[in-house]
């Protein structure tokens, strides 16, 4: 799943390290969300779309 | 840069530690004592089985760490470590037990099962791990 994290995170200038901590994830956690290799549960997604004030599906797009 | 460590797995590791200490405590006492005492019956039986019980406790403090670990990601990584583990301990046990049925190869100590699932989680966590590089 195809997804607008990195350049969320870019926009507030925050590290991955910097997401890591709000999220209470590991940075790996972030890489691998980032780089499409891992798809976040319904609860996690929930919680970055709270953190970056969006809505779910214009931060995840299904790509089939 | 360093790793900061999920507050599970510390935990993880803090339960680790005292149950592997107790093991090899427990381990030669229980030697000292069979060799001995001689002991017959329950005692025999309590004797024989006390150094399983940190290793099965070894085991539950593992299936802790999963029910506590928050990370789903890193959760995820360790129950697709595990489960490659299982699967080759299993498949290795099935493989070796018939060998050995057929005489082909001698029968190893059953206690040498965990010791084998330790060794196959071992490797296959940095592989699992690579693949979400």
């Amino acid at each position: 799943m195809k997804n607008r994290l990195k350049v969320l995170r870019a926009e507030r200038d925050w590290s991955q390290a910097d997401l890591a901590d709000r999220l209470e994830v590991s940075r790996q956690t972030i890489n691998a969300l980032e780089t499409g290799k891992y798809d976040p549960s319904l609860p996690l997604a929930f919680k970055i779309a709270r953190l970056f004030g969006q809505p779910i599906e214009s931060i995840f797009q299904d790509e089939a | 840069m360093a790793q900061k460590m999920s507050p599970a797995m510390r935990r993880y590791l803090l339960r680790f530690t005292p149950a592997m200490l107790a093991y090899v405590a427990v381990l030669p006492c229980s030697i000292l004592l069979y060799q001995h005492f001689k002991p017959s019956g329950l005692a025999l039986w309590a004797v024989a089985v006390a150094p399983a019980l940190p290793i099965v406790a070894v085991i539950a403090i593992m299936g802790v760490y999963l029910a506590e670990e928050t990370d789903e990601f890193q959760r995820n990584m360790s129950v697709q470590a595990l489960l490659w583990a299982m699967g080759i301990t299993l498949a290795g046990a099935t493989v070796w037990g018939f060998l050995e049925n057929f005489g082909v190869v001698g029968h190893p100590p059953t206690y040498l099962a965990f010791p084998v699932f330790c060794g196959a989680f071992g490797l296959a966590q940095p592989l699992v791990r690579w693949r979400y590089k």
